[in-house]
Protein backbone atom coordinates (compact mmCIF):
# COMPACT_ATOMS: atom_id res chain seq x y z
CA UNK A 1 0.00 0.00 0.00
CA UNK A 2 2.92 2.34 0.77
CA UNK A 3 4.25 2.48 -2.78
CA UNK A 4 0.71 2.81 -4.15
CA UNK A 5 0.22 5.90 -1.98
CA UNK A 6 3.52 7.28 -3.27
CA UNK A 7 2.29 6.66 -6.83
CA UNK A 8 -1.01 8.40 -6.00
CA UNK A 9 0.84 11.36 -4.47
CA UNK A 10 3.07 11.66 -7.53
CA UNK A 11 0.05 11.56 -9.81
CA UNK A 12 -1.76 14.30 -7.87
CA UNK A 13 1.39 16.39 -8.04
CA UNK A 14 1.88 15.91 -11.75
CA UNK A 15 -1.42 16.79 -13.37
CA UNK A 16 -0.66 20.47 -13.70
CA UNK A 17 -2.52 20.77 -17.01
CA UNK A 18 -5.73 19.45 -15.42
CA UNK A 19 -5.43 21.92 -12.53
CA UNK A 20 -4.73 24.75 -14.97
CA UNK A 21 -7.69 24.02 -17.26
CA UNK A 22 -10.05 23.82 -14.27
CA UNK A 23 -8.64 26.96 -12.64
CA UNK A 24 -8.91 28.97 -15.87
CA UNK A 25 -12.51 27.82 -16.45
CA UNK A 26 -13.60 28.51 -12.86
CA UNK A 27 -11.72 31.83 -12.94
CA UNK A 28 -13.42 32.93 -16.17
CA UNK A 29 -16.86 32.07 -14.78
CA UNK A 30 -16.11 33.96 -11.56
CA UNK A 31 -14.96 37.02 -13.51
CA UNK A 32 -18.17 36.92 -15.55
CA UNK A 33 -20.32 36.71 -12.41
CA UNK A 34 -18.37 39.51 -10.73
CA UNK A 35 -18.93 41.70 -13.80
CA UNK A 36 -22.66 40.92 -13.67
CA UNK A 37 -22.74 41.78 -9.95
CA UNK A 38 -20.97 45.10 -10.55
CA UNK A 39 -23.32 45.96 -13.43
CA UNK A 40 -26.28 45.16 -11.20
CA UNK A 41 -24.86 47.14 -8.28
CA UNK A 42 -24.49 50.25 -10.43
CA UNK A 43 -27.88 49.74 -12.06
CA UNK A 44 -26.33 49.35 -15.50
CA UNK A 45 -27.97 45.96 -15.91
CA UNK A 46 -30.32 45.81 -12.91
CA UNK A 47 -32.02 42.52 -13.91
CA UNK A 48 -28.74 40.61 -14.28
CA UNK A 49 -28.56 37.58 -16.58
CA UNK A 50 -32.01 36.10 -17.03
CA UNK A 51 -30.89 32.62 -17.90
CA UNK A 52 -29.65 29.90 -15.55
CA UNK A 53 -25.98 29.14 -14.99
CA UNK A 54 -23.94 26.04 -14.37
CA UNK A 55 -23.14 25.50 -10.70
CA UNK A 56 -19.61 26.43 -9.64
CA UNK A 57 -19.16 22.99 -8.12
CA UNK A 58 -19.84 21.28 -11.43
CA UNK A 59 -16.93 23.08 -13.11
CA UNK A 60 -14.66 20.96 -10.92
CA UNK A 61 -15.84 17.93 -12.90
CA UNK A 62 -13.31 19.15 -15.47
CA UNK A 63 -10.53 18.36 -13.00
CA UNK A 64 -11.80 14.80 -12.65
CA UNK A 65 -12.13 14.32 -16.41
CA UNK A 66 -8.72 15.75 -17.32
CA UNK A 67 -6.89 13.98 -14.50
CA UNK A 68 -8.42 10.70 -15.71
CA UNK A 69 -6.98 11.49 -19.17
CA UNK A 70 -3.55 12.79 -18.15
CA UNK A 71 -2.69 10.21 -15.49
CA UNK A 72 -2.70 7.14 -17.75
CA UNK A 73 -1.48 8.96 -20.85
CA UNK A 74 1.36 11.04 -19.38
CA UNK A 75 2.26 9.75 -15.94
CA UNK A 76 2.56 6.00 -16.52
CA UNK A 77 5.88 6.06 -18.39
CA UNK A 78 7.35 8.69 -16.09
CA UNK A 79 6.43 6.66 -13.02
CA UNK A 80 8.09 3.58 -14.52
CA UNK A 81 11.15 5.70 -15.38
CA UNK A 82 11.57 6.41 -11.66
CA UNK A 83 11.77 2.70 -10.98
CA UNK A 84 8.07 2.28 -10.16
CA UNK A 85 6.19 -0.95 -10.77
CA UNK A 86 3.03 -1.43 -12.82
CA UNK A 87 1.10 -2.90 -9.87
CA UNK A 88 1.82 0.18 -7.75
CA UNK A 89 0.71 2.48 -10.56
CA UNK A 90 -2.51 0.46 -10.95
CA UNK A 91 -3.37 0.72 -7.25
CA UNK A 92 -2.16 4.32 -7.03
CA UNK A 93 -4.48 5.44 -9.83
CA UNK A 94 -7.45 3.80 -8.11
CA UNK A 95 -6.61 5.84 -4.99
CA UNK A 96 -6.31 8.99 -7.15
CA UNK A 97 -9.71 8.59 -8.74
CA UNK A 98 -11.38 7.79 -5.41
CA UNK A 99 -9.81 10.88 -3.78
CA UNK A 100 -10.71 13.06 -6.75
CA UNK A 101 -14.32 11.81 -6.90
CA UNK A 102 -14.80 12.27 -3.13
CA UNK A 103 -13.22 15.73 -3.06
CA UNK A 104 -15.16 17.01 -6.05
CA UNK A 105 -18.43 15.54 -4.77
CA UNK A 106 -17.86 17.25 -1.42
CA UNK A 107 -16.89 20.58 -2.99
CA UNK A 108 -19.86 20.41 -5.33
CA UNK A 109 -22.35 19.82 -2.49
CA UNK A 110 -20.83 22.53 -0.29
CA UNK A 111 -20.98 24.99 -3.20
CA UNK A 112 -24.57 23.92 -3.96
CA UNK A 113 -25.57 25.01 -0.46
CA UNK A 114 -23.47 28.17 -0.39
CA UNK A 115 -22.25 29.83 -3.61
CA UNK A 116 -25.16 28.54 -5.71
CA UNK A 117 -27.79 29.83 -3.26
CA UNK A 118 -26.06 33.20 -3.18
CA UNK A 119 -25.80 33.38 -6.99
CA UNK A 120 -29.50 32.52 -7.36
CA UNK A 121 -30.56 35.23 -4.92
CA UNK A 122 -28.09 37.80 -6.25
CA UNK A 123 -28.02 37.16 -9.99
CA UNK A 124 -29.50 34.11 -11.59
CA UNK A 125 -33.26 34.16 -11.41
CA UNK A 126 -33.22 31.15 -13.69
CA UNK A 127 -31.38 29.14 -11.02
CA UNK A 128 -28.23 27.06 -11.32
CA UNK A 129 -27.75 23.86 -13.23
CA UNK A 130 -26.35 21.42 -10.70
CA UNK A 131 -25.98 17.68 -11.17
CA UNK A 132 -27.07 16.89 -7.61
CA UNK A 133 -30.28 18.82 -8.18
CA UNK A 134 -31.09 17.78 -11.75
CA UNK A 135 -30.35 14.10 -11.11
CA UNK A 136 -32.55 14.29 -8.03
CA UNK A 137 -29.82 13.22 -5.60
CA UNK A 138 -30.11 16.21 -3.27
CA UNK A 139 -33.69 15.14 -2.56
CA UNK A 140 -32.21 12.23 -0.57
CA UNK A 141 -30.34 14.62 1.72
CA UNK A 142 -26.83 16.03 1.40
CA UNK A 143 -25.00 13.02 2.84
CA UNK A 144 -26.69 10.51 0.54
CA UNK A 145 -26.31 12.92 -2.38
CA UNK A 146 -22.57 13.07 -1.64
CA UNK A 147 -22.26 9.31 -1.92
CA UNK A 148 -24.47 9.14 -5.03
CA UNK A 149 -22.40 11.78 -6.74
CA UNK A 150 -19.14 10.19 -5.53
CA UNK A 151 -20.10 6.80 -6.99
CA UNK A 152 -21.14 8.37 -10.30
CA UNK A 153 -17.97 10.46 -10.56
CA UNK A 154 -15.79 7.49 -9.69
CA UNK A 155 -17.42 5.48 -12.47
CA UNK A 156 -16.95 8.38 -14.89
CA UNK A 157 -13.25 8.74 -13.99
CA UNK A 158 -12.60 5.02 -14.26
CA UNK A 159 -14.27 4.76 -17.68
CA UNK A 160 -12.27 7.73 -19.02
CA UNK A 161 -9.04 6.35 -17.50
CA UNK A 162 -9.62 2.93 -19.06
CA UNK A 163 -10.53 4.29 -22.49
CA UNK A 164 -7.45 6.56 -22.45
CA UNK A 165 -5.18 3.71 -21.38
CA UNK A 166 -6.47 1.51 -24.19
CA UNK A 167 -6.05 4.09 -26.95
CA UNK A 168 -3.46 3.20 -29.56
CA UNK A 169 -4.29 -0.50 -29.29
CA UNK A 170 -6.85 -2.38 -31.32
CA UNK A 171 -9.02 -3.03 -28.26
CA UNK A 172 -9.08 0.71 -27.52
CA UNK A 173 -10.39 1.52 -30.97
CA UNK A 174 -12.84 -1.39 -30.70
CA UNK A 175 -14.16 0.01 -27.41
CA UNK A 176 -14.62 3.47 -28.99
CA UNK A 177 -16.54 1.95 -31.91
CA UNK A 178 -18.72 -0.15 -29.59
CA UNK A 179 -19.63 2.92 -27.48
CA UNK A 180 -20.50 5.01 -30.53
CA UNK A 181 -22.39 2.09 -32.08
CA UNK A 182 -24.40 1.45 -28.92
CA UNK A 183 -25.46 5.09 -28.70
CA UNK A 184 -26.11 5.38 -32.44
CA UNK A 185 -28.07 2.13 -32.69
CA UNK A 186 -29.85 1.96 -29.33
CA UNK A 187 -31.33 5.46 -29.44
CA UNK A 188 -33.14 5.32 -32.81
CA UNK A 189 -34.45 1.76 -32.44
CA UNK A 190 -37.45 1.80 -30.08
CA UNK A 191 -37.02 -1.86 -29.14
CA UNK A 192 -33.48 -1.25 -27.88
CA UNK A 193 -34.12 2.10 -26.25
CA UNK A 194 -35.29 0.54 -22.94
CA UNK A 195 -31.82 -1.00 -22.52
CA UNK A 196 -30.23 2.45 -22.51
CA UNK A 197 -32.98 3.77 -20.27
CA UNK A 198 -32.37 0.89 -17.84
CA UNK A 199 -28.62 1.59 -17.85
CA UNK A 200 -28.96 5.31 -17.13
CA UNK A 201 -31.63 4.56 -14.54
CA UNK A 202 -29.19 2.28 -12.72
CA UNK A 203 -26.26 4.68 -13.00
CA UNK A 204 -28.08 7.94 -12.24
CA UNK A 205 -31.80 7.99 -11.64
CA UNK A 206 -32.65 4.90 -9.63
CA UNK A 207 -35.25 5.62 -6.94
CA UNK A 208 -33.19 3.75 -4.35
CA UNK A 209 -29.90 5.52 -3.70
CA UNK A 210 -28.28 2.34 -2.38
CA UNK A 211 -28.98 0.56 -5.69
CA UNK A 212 -27.56 3.42 -7.74
CA UNK A 213 -24.44 3.69 -5.52
CA UNK A 214 -23.85 -0.07 -5.49
CA UNK A 215 -24.32 -0.38 -9.25
CA UNK A 216 -21.89 2.49 -9.96
CA UNK A 217 -19.25 1.13 -7.57
CA UNK A 218 -19.51 -2.44 -8.89
CA UNK A 219 -19.36 -1.27 -12.49
CA UNK A 220 -16.39 1.00 -11.66
CA UNK A 221 -14.54 -1.97 -10.12
CA UNK A 222 -15.31 -4.16 -13.15
CA UNK A 223 -14.17 -1.50 -15.63
CA UNK A 224 -11.06 -0.69 -13.60
CA UNK A 225 -10.10 -4.37 -13.52
CA UNK A 226 -9.68 -4.14 -17.31
CA UNK A 227 -6.68 -1.89 -16.68
CA UNK A 228 -4.71 -4.83 -15.25
CA UNK A 229 -4.19 -6.56 -18.62
CA UNK A 230 -3.97 -3.23 -20.45
CA UNK A 231 -1.08 -1.96 -18.31
CA UNK A 232 0.50 -5.41 -18.05
CA UNK A 233 0.97 -5.36 -21.84
CA UNK A 234 1.97 -1.73 -22.16
CA UNK A 235 5.56 -1.32 -23.32
CA UNK A 236 7.70 1.19 -21.45
CA UNK B 1 20.81 -14.42 -11.94
CA UNK B 2 19.79 -13.35 -15.47
CA UNK B 3 18.90 -16.01 -18.02
CA UNK B 4 17.83 -15.48 -21.60
CA UNK B 5 16.79 -18.66 -23.39
CA UNK B 6 16.38 -18.41 -27.14
CA UNK B 7 14.79 -14.95 -26.85
CA UNK B 8 13.62 -12.97 -29.88
CA UNK B 9 12.19 -9.48 -30.01
CA UNK B 10 10.83 -8.17 -33.26
CA UNK B 11 9.68 -4.57 -33.84
CA UNK B 12 7.47 -4.64 -36.95
CA UNK B 13 10.01 -5.64 -39.61
CA UNK B 14 13.17 -5.27 -37.49
CA UNK B 15 14.60 -8.11 -35.46
CA UNK B 16 16.20 -6.41 -32.45
CA UNK B 17 17.01 -9.61 -30.56
CA UNK B 18 17.48 -12.77 -32.56
CA UNK B 19 17.16 -16.13 -30.71
CA UNK B 20 19.56 -14.88 -28.06
CA UNK B 21 20.74 -17.13 -25.26
CA UNK B 22 22.70 -15.55 -22.44
CA UNK B 23 23.40 -16.55 -18.88
CA UNK B 24 24.79 -14.16 -16.28
CA UNK B 25 24.88 -16.42 -13.25
CA UNK B 26 27.04 -14.47 -10.82
CA UNK B 27 27.38 -11.08 -9.25
CA UNK B 28 29.87 -8.79 -10.93
CA UNK B 29 30.17 -5.78 -13.19
CA UNK B 30 29.43 -6.71 -16.79
CA UNK B 31 29.89 -4.45 -19.78
CA UNK B 32 27.40 -4.79 -22.60
CA UNK B 33 28.97 -3.65 -25.81
CA UNK B 34 27.52 -3.33 -29.26
CA UNK B 35 27.07 -0.95 -32.14
CA UNK B 36 24.09 1.39 -32.28
CA UNK B 37 21.02 -0.74 -32.93
CA UNK B 38 22.77 -3.95 -31.88
CA UNK B 39 20.03 -4.63 -29.33
CA UNK B 40 21.61 -3.45 -26.05
CA UNK B 41 18.68 -1.34 -24.83
CA UNK B 42 16.17 -3.94 -25.98
CA UNK B 43 18.06 -6.60 -24.02
CA UNK B 44 17.93 -4.48 -20.86
CA UNK B 45 14.27 -3.62 -21.33
CA UNK B 46 13.44 -7.31 -21.72
CA UNK B 47 15.31 -8.19 -18.52
CA UNK B 48 13.47 -5.44 -16.63
CA UNK B 49 10.04 -6.49 -17.94
CA UNK B 50 9.56 -3.19 -19.72
CA UNK B 51 8.79 -4.92 -23.02
CA UNK B 52 7.66 -8.40 -23.95
CA UNK B 53 9.68 -10.91 -25.94
CA UNK B 54 8.10 -12.44 -29.04
CA UNK B 55 9.56 -15.82 -28.18
CA UNK B 56 11.82 -17.47 -25.66
CA UNK B 57 12.03 -17.19 -21.91
CA UNK B 58 13.66 -14.71 -19.54
CA UNK B 59 14.27 -15.30 -15.86
CA UNK B 60 15.85 -13.06 -13.24
CA UNK B 61 16.83 -14.47 -9.87
CA UNK B 62 14.87 -17.62 -10.74
CA UNK B 63 11.67 -15.69 -11.45
CA UNK B 64 10.13 -15.66 -14.92
CA UNK B 65 10.01 -12.13 -16.34
CA UNK B 66 7.20 -10.63 -18.40
CA UNK B 67 5.62 -7.19 -18.76
CA UNK B 68 2.90 -8.28 -16.36
CA UNK B 69 5.50 -9.53 -13.90
CA UNK B 70 8.27 -6.95 -13.57
CA UNK B 71 11.03 -8.36 -11.39
CA UNK B 72 11.40 -6.57 -8.06
CA UNK B 73 15.08 -7.47 -8.07
CA UNK B 74 15.87 -5.43 -11.20
CA UNK B 75 16.32 -1.70 -11.46
CA UNK B 76 16.55 -0.27 -14.95
CA UNK B 77 15.91 3.27 -16.11
CA UNK B 78 16.35 4.05 -19.77
CA UNK B 79 18.86 6.78 -20.51
CA UNK B 80 17.21 9.98 -21.73
CA UNK B 81 13.78 8.74 -20.67
CA UNK B 82 10.96 11.17 -19.89
CA UNK B 83 10.74 12.25 -16.26
CA UNK B 84 8.33 14.34 -14.23
CA UNK B 85 9.32 17.98 -14.44
CA UNK B 86 10.12 18.23 -10.74
CA UNK B 87 13.21 19.42 -8.91
CA UNK B 88 16.05 16.91 -9.09
CA UNK B 89 15.90 16.53 -5.29
CA UNK B 90 12.17 15.76 -5.48
CA UNK B 91 12.77 13.19 -8.23
CA UNK B 92 15.40 11.46 -6.08
CA UNK B 93 12.98 11.44 -3.12
CA UNK B 94 10.17 10.08 -5.32
CA UNK B 95 12.41 7.33 -6.71
CA UNK B 96 13.53 6.44 -3.17
CA UNK B 97 9.90 6.10 -2.04
CA UNK B 98 8.79 4.23 -5.17
CA UNK B 99 11.68 1.80 -5.17
CA UNK B 100 11.65 1.22 -1.44
CA UNK B 101 15.13 -0.22 -1.12
CA UNK B 102 17.13 2.89 -2.06
CA UNK B 103 20.43 4.15 -0.69
CA UNK B 104 19.79 7.85 -0.06
CA UNK B 105 23.27 8.30 1.38
CA UNK B 106 24.91 7.01 -1.79
CA UNK B 107 22.58 9.18 -3.91
CA UNK B 108 23.61 12.24 -1.85
CA UNK B 109 27.28 11.32 -2.29
CA UNK B 110 26.85 11.05 -6.07
CA UNK B 111 25.01 14.38 -6.19
CA UNK B 112 27.85 15.98 -4.24
CA UNK B 113 30.65 14.52 -6.35
CA UNK B 114 28.95 15.31 -9.65
CA UNK B 115 27.95 18.79 -8.39
CA UNK B 116 24.40 18.24 -9.56
CA UNK B 117 22.17 21.24 -8.83
CA UNK B 118 19.22 19.50 -7.20
CA UNK B 119 17.21 22.72 -6.99
CA UNK B 120 16.81 22.77 -10.76
CA UNK B 121 13.76 21.22 -12.36
CA UNK B 122 14.35 18.29 -14.71
CA UNK B 123 13.70 20.27 -17.90
CA UNK B 124 16.19 22.93 -16.80
CA UNK B 125 19.04 20.41 -16.53
CA UNK B 126 21.59 20.04 -19.32
CA UNK B 127 21.74 16.80 -21.32
CA UNK B 128 24.69 15.52 -19.29
CA UNK B 129 22.98 16.42 -16.00
CA UNK B 130 19.82 14.58 -17.08
CA UNK B 131 21.88 11.48 -17.79
CA UNK B 132 23.60 11.92 -14.43
CA UNK B 133 20.29 12.09 -12.60
CA UNK B 134 19.07 8.92 -14.34
CA UNK B 135 22.35 7.21 -13.41
CA UNK B 136 21.96 8.27 -9.76
CA UNK B 137 18.35 7.03 -9.66
CA UNK B 138 19.45 3.65 -10.99
CA UNK B 139 22.75 3.11 -9.19
CA UNK B 140 21.51 4.21 -5.75
CA UNK B 141 18.96 1.41 -5.80
CA UNK B 142 19.72 -1.59 -3.63
CA UNK B 143 18.18 -3.99 -6.16
CA UNK B 144 20.06 -7.24 -6.82
CA UNK B 145 20.37 -6.44 -10.51
CA UNK B 146 21.25 -2.98 -11.81
CA UNK B 147 21.02 -2.24 -15.52
CA UNK B 148 22.74 0.98 -16.58
CA UNK B 149 22.02 2.09 -20.13
CA UNK B 150 24.64 4.52 -21.44
CA UNK B 151 25.19 5.94 -17.93
CA UNK B 152 27.92 8.39 -19.02
CA UNK B 153 26.27 9.80 -22.14
CA UNK B 154 27.07 13.52 -22.27
CA UNK B 155 29.62 13.32 -19.41
CA UNK B 156 32.99 15.02 -19.73
CA UNK B 157 36.20 13.02 -19.13
CA UNK B 158 36.41 13.95 -15.44
CA UNK B 159 32.80 13.03 -14.78
CA UNK B 160 33.29 9.71 -16.59
CA UNK B 161 36.28 8.97 -14.40
CA UNK B 162 34.30 9.85 -11.27
CA UNK B 163 31.47 7.63 -12.44
CA UNK B 164 33.83 4.67 -12.86
CA UNK B 165 35.17 5.21 -9.34
CA UNK B 166 31.64 5.46 -7.91
CA UNK B 167 30.55 2.36 -9.80
CA UNK B 168 33.36 0.40 -8.22
CA UNK B 169 32.64 1.86 -4.76
CA UNK B 170 28.97 1.03 -5.15
CA UNK B 171 29.81 -2.55 -6.10
CA UNK B 172 32.28 -2.96 -3.25
CA UNK B 173 29.71 -1.64 -0.77
CA UNK B 174 26.89 -3.84 -2.16
CA UNK B 175 28.13 -6.61 -4.44
CA UNK B 176 25.43 -7.44 -7.00
CA UNK B 177 24.99 -7.91 -10.72
CA UNK B 178 25.58 -4.67 -12.59
CA UNK B 179 25.32 -4.51 -16.38
CA UNK B 180 26.64 -1.34 -17.99
CA UNK B 181 25.96 -0.57 -21.61
CA UNK B 182 28.47 1.87 -23.07
CA UNK B 183 30.51 2.70 -26.14
CA UNK B 184 33.48 3.92 -24.11
CA UNK B 185 34.91 0.48 -23.49
CA UNK B 186 38.53 1.36 -22.75
CA UNK B 187 37.51 3.83 -20.02
CA UNK B 188 35.31 1.40 -18.17
CA UNK B 189 37.65 -1.57 -18.69
CA UNK B 190 39.41 -0.94 -15.37
CA UNK B 191 36.24 -1.56 -13.35
CA UNK B 192 34.43 -4.31 -15.27
CA UNK B 193 34.93 -8.03 -14.84
CA UNK B 194 33.27 -9.43 -17.94
CA UNK B 195 32.46 -8.23 -21.41
CA UNK B 196 29.42 -9.18 -23.47
CA UNK B 197 29.50 -8.16 -27.11
CA UNK B 198 26.27 -8.29 -29.07
CA UNK B 199 25.66 -7.62 -32.72
CA UNK B 200 22.45 -7.84 -34.74
CA UNK B 201 20.61 -9.08 -31.67
CA UNK B 202 22.96 -11.99 -30.99
CA UNK B 203 25.78 -12.54 -28.51
CA UNK B 204 29.08 -12.53 -30.37
CA UNK B 205 31.23 -13.20 -27.36
CA UNK B 206 31.12 -13.24 -23.59
CA UNK B 207 34.37 -13.42 -21.71
CA UNK B 208 36.27 -12.14 -18.71
CA UNK B 209 38.48 -9.11 -19.17
CA UNK B 210 41.56 -11.15 -18.21
CA UNK B 211 40.71 -13.78 -20.78
CA UNK B 212 40.33 -11.17 -23.51
CA UNK B 213 43.59 -9.54 -22.48
CA UNK B 214 45.27 -12.92 -22.81
CA UNK B 215 43.68 -14.05 -26.06
CA UNK B 216 43.39 -10.80 -28.00
CA UNK B 217 46.64 -9.64 -29.61
CA UNK B 218 48.11 -8.30 -32.82
CA UNK B 219 50.76 -9.92 -34.98
CA UNK B 220 52.74 -7.38 -37.02
CA UNK B 221 55.31 -8.00 -39.66
CA UNK B 222 55.75 -9.17 -43.20
CA UNK B 223 52.54 -10.41 -44.77
CA UNK B 224 54.31 -13.36 -46.32
CA UNK B 225 55.39 -14.58 -42.86
CA UNK B 226 52.13 -13.84 -41.03
CA UNK B 227 49.70 -15.17 -43.64
CA UNK B 228 50.67 -18.85 -43.14
CA UNK B 229 50.31 -18.50 -39.36
CA UNK B 230 46.67 -17.47 -39.61
CA UNK B 231 45.42 -20.85 -40.79
CA UNK B 232 45.23 -22.26 -37.30
CA UNK B 233 44.22 -19.05 -35.53
CA UNK B 234 40.98 -17.13 -35.11
CA UNK B 235 41.85 -13.96 -37.00
CA UNK B 236 39.23 -11.29 -36.29
CA UNK B 237 40.72 -8.66 -38.60
CA UNK B 238 43.77 -7.62 -40.50
CA UNK B 239 45.29 -4.51 -41.98
CA UNK B 240 47.78 -4.57 -44.83
CA UNK B 241 49.98 -1.79 -46.18
CA UNK B 242 52.13 -3.01 -49.04
CA UNK B 243 54.01 -6.06 -47.83
CA UNK B 244 53.43 -5.30 -44.13
CA UNK B 245 50.49 -6.80 -42.28
CA UNK B 246 48.90 -6.42 -38.86
CA UNK B 247 46.67 -9.38 -38.02
CA UNK B 248 44.33 -9.17 -35.03
CA UNK B 249 43.90 -12.49 -33.30
CA UNK B 250 41.47 -13.77 -30.69
CA UNK B 251 42.88 -17.16 -29.87
CA UNK B 252 45.58 -18.91 -27.89
CA UNK B 253 48.94 -17.12 -27.64
CA UNK B 254 51.66 -18.26 -30.03
CA UNK B 255 55.37 -17.71 -30.03
CA UNK B 256 55.92 -15.51 -33.06
CA UNK B 257 58.64 -16.43 -35.56
CA UNK B 258 61.48 -14.03 -36.29
CA UNK B 259 60.44 -10.80 -37.97
CA UNK B 260 56.95 -10.90 -36.43
CA UNK B 261 56.18 -8.87 -33.33
CA UNK B 262 53.28 -9.45 -30.98
CA UNK B 263 51.38 -6.51 -29.51
CA UNK B 264 48.47 -5.85 -27.20
CA UNK B 265 45.05 -5.35 -28.78
CA UNK B 266 43.01 -2.74 -26.92
CA UNK B 267 39.43 -3.60 -26.01
CA UNK B 268 38.22 -0.90 -28.38
CA UNK B 269 40.21 -2.42 -31.27
CA UNK B 270 39.14 -5.90 -30.24
CA UNK B 271 35.52 -4.80 -30.42
CA UNK B 272 35.96 -2.95 -33.72
CA UNK B 273 37.64 -5.94 -35.34
CA UNK B 274 35.17 -8.43 -33.94
CA UNK B 275 32.10 -6.48 -35.00
CA UNK B 276 33.33 -4.28 -37.79
CA UNK B 277 34.41 -6.91 -40.30
CA UNK B 278 37.18 -9.32 -41.05
CA UNK B 279 39.42 -7.15 -43.14
CA UNK B 280 40.04 -3.49 -43.73
CA UNK B 281 43.17 -3.80 -45.71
Amino acid sequence: MGKSLVAAKLNLRNIGAAYLITAVTVGCMMVQDIVFLILKMFDINPNGPENATISFGNYFFLLLVFSAIFIPSRNFHKMMNLGGKRADFFKGCAINHAIMAAAISLISIILYHTADKFMISALYGGGTLDVVYWFGWIGNGSVVAFFQQFAFLLLLAVVIHTLTAAQGKWYGWAADIVIVAVIAVFIPIPALRPVLIWFFNMVIFHQYAAVQISFCLLLACAVYALNRPIFARKAI
Amino acid sequence: MIEFSNVSKIYKDTTAIDRLTLNLPERGIYCLLGRNGAGKTTLMKLAAGHIAANEGGIAVDGQKVSTGRMPESVNYIESGSAQFNMRASALIDAAAELQGDFDRGFAREMVKRFELNTRKKYKQLSFGMKTMLTTILTLASNAKVILLDEPTLGFDAIMRDQFNTLLLESYQARPRLIVVSTHLIDEIAKVIERLIIIDNGRVLTQAGIGEIDEKAYTLSGSASVIEPLLGGLNCIGKTTAGSVMAAHIYDKRITPPGGVSIGRLSLQDFFINLVGGKSNG
